[in-house]
């Protein structure tokens, strides 16, 4: 009969590594969230509370890039081990980078605060911002429950970012030249469809590692990932 | 690519045990070859049917065939003398003969026939200095070999085996009694060796079978659960058994 020794502590240190991307997610979802309410309805406390959470976040990041160091030196993980400490450490680092997006979103806010901002863009942008709060509920989700059909989810929502992203430049650029005297603010709101169009991105980036955590390969061309798809529902 | 050895559904027995079963491994030339699995399954067995030195077991029996440079090393006419020549092995213990440094490396030269002392001199120099020991031992080859350090016990073996100019070397835990920076020799050893001899290492250390070897085959209860190319088996096994082990989920 096969004698089973799992190695408990280091399935603990990966449990709590897990665990900490998990926090972090929450905080920088929390401040995404709390700096697209600053932006529609300005609330000094608000910007505060998400520049704090960014600053949180880069603690966050450091000390899980040192446990993931440290059990790297300590363990020597292989396979998906190796592979699920290294989708960590980037993970953690695009959600550091997001939370830092929130953070520039919630500082522009002020700009915009007590203008008349024209109705089309702010309907791309508010449009955009729905679906990037999804796209980052879902990278977090991807990749805590390690779902490949939910980075097939991110992936159509990007192109529809994309898509949103070209209308608000757009739709800004043709209210700059209606009323030049909102040129001054309205640049402010081309930096807010900039910043989330880049959030969305970072989403992407986390179901690219979350794919490539699972199946050790990168989704690269159309259609890839439909097949890495298929051939782990067969495994 | 042309294989050094082919082993084609190889089936040992002891008595009544199965040991080994239904391997099936080419071994590619002036490569190295990791073997790893948890103790008992099969892997020391299996390096030591490829010179025949289970022969010397009363309850060994084998089927299947197993062939050097295209030829079958069990057949009745083989040489096993020869044939162990042609496939040196290192065992996990460094086991030096109670002679001097010098003798520890000429005895296999001698045994092979060798008598004009300026050649074995000659080559006994080359092979310590193949086995990076030579700059640590040319003012002492006559000093008893037992009074070496453990690494330099195992260099000296190595330079033993690789005396004879073997085609194959097979090595047995190698470093299994070895500190860290006499491990770093062996290895660093291993490296330059396999650009003259092809390497069978078997070995309970995970990081120095990525460290030292292209192949990796992977043992359990007397089969080769899955074997290829060593990042690949190391960073994404096929076998759940291989991943479970190679991540000490059970050994």
């Amino acid at each position: 009969m096969e004698r089973r020794y799992p190695r408990v502590r280091f399935q603990k240190k990966l449990n709590y590594l897990k665990g900490d991307v998990e926090k972090m997610g929450q905080t920088s979802l929390s401040a995404y969230k709390k700096a697209l309410e600053a932006f529609i309805d300005y609330d000094e406390k608000l910007v505060r509370d998400v520049n704090k959470a960014n600053d949180k976040l880069y603690g966050m990041n450091y000390h899980l890039e040192q446990k993931a160091m440290s059990i790297i030196a300590s363990e020597q993980p292989v396979a998906k081990d190796l592979r699920f400490i290294e989708t960590c450490i980037k993970v953690s680092s695009h959600l550091k980078r997001m939370g830092g997006l929130a953070s520039n979103i919630a500082d522009v806010a002020k700009y915009i605060k007590d203008e008349e901002i024209p109705e089309r863009p702010m309907v791309d942008i508010i449009h955009m911002a729905d679906i990037v709060d999804g796209m980052m509920s879902k990278s977090i989700s991807a990749f805590l429950n390690e779902d490949m059909n939910l980075v097939r989810e991110i992936k159509r929502d990007d192109d529809k970012v994309d898509d949103l992203f070209d209308q608000a430049l757009k739709d800004i650029s043709d209210s700059m030249f209606q009323d030049k005297d909102a040129i001054s603010f309205l640049i402010y709101l081309l930096f807010v469809a900039r910043f989330l169009e880049r959030i969305a991105d970072r989403a992407e980036n986390i179901g690219d590692r979350t794919i490539y955590m699972i199946t050790c390969e990168k989704p690269g061309v159309a259609g890839r990932l439909d097949e890495l798809i298929e051939d782990k529902t067969k495994k | 690519m042309p294989y050094r050895i082919e082993v084609e559904d190889l089936n040992v027995y002891f008595g009544e045990s199965h040991i080994l079963k239904d391997i099936n491994i080419n071994i590619e030339k002036n490569m190295v070859t990791s073997l790893i699995g948890p103790s008992g399954c099969g892997k020391s067995t299996f390096i030591r049917t490829l010179n025949r030195m289970n022969d010397t077991i009363p309850t060994f029996r084998k089927d299947g065939s197993v062939l050097l440079d295209g030829n079958e090393i069990y057949e009745p006419k083989i040489d096993v003398v020869d044939l162990r020549k042609r496939i040196g092995m290192v065992f996990q213990k460094p086991n030096p003969f109670p002679k001097s440094i010098f003798d520890n490396v000429a005895y296999g030269l001698r045994i092979h026939g060798m008598s004009d002392k300026d050649v074995i001199a000659n080559k006994v120099e080359e092979s310590l200095k193949a086995a990076a020991l030579w700059d640590e031992v040319k003012d002492k080859l006559e000093m008893s070999a037992m009074g070496l350090s453990g690494g330099q016990q195992q260099r000296l073996c190595i330079a033993r085996t690789i005396a004879v100019e073997p085609e194959v070397i097979l090595m047995d835990e190698p470093c299994s009694a070895l500190d860290p920076i006499s491990t770093t020799k062996i290895e660093d050893l291993i490296h330059k060796l396999k650009r003259d001899y092809t390497i069978i290492i078997v070995t309970h250390n995970m990081q120095q079978a990525t460290r030292v070897s292209k192949h990796t085959a992977f043992f359990l209860h007397g089969e080769i659960v899955e074997s290829g190319l060593t990042d690949k088996l190391f960073m994404e096994p096929e076998d759940k058994r291989t991943e479970d082990y190679i991540t000490g989920r059970f050994g």
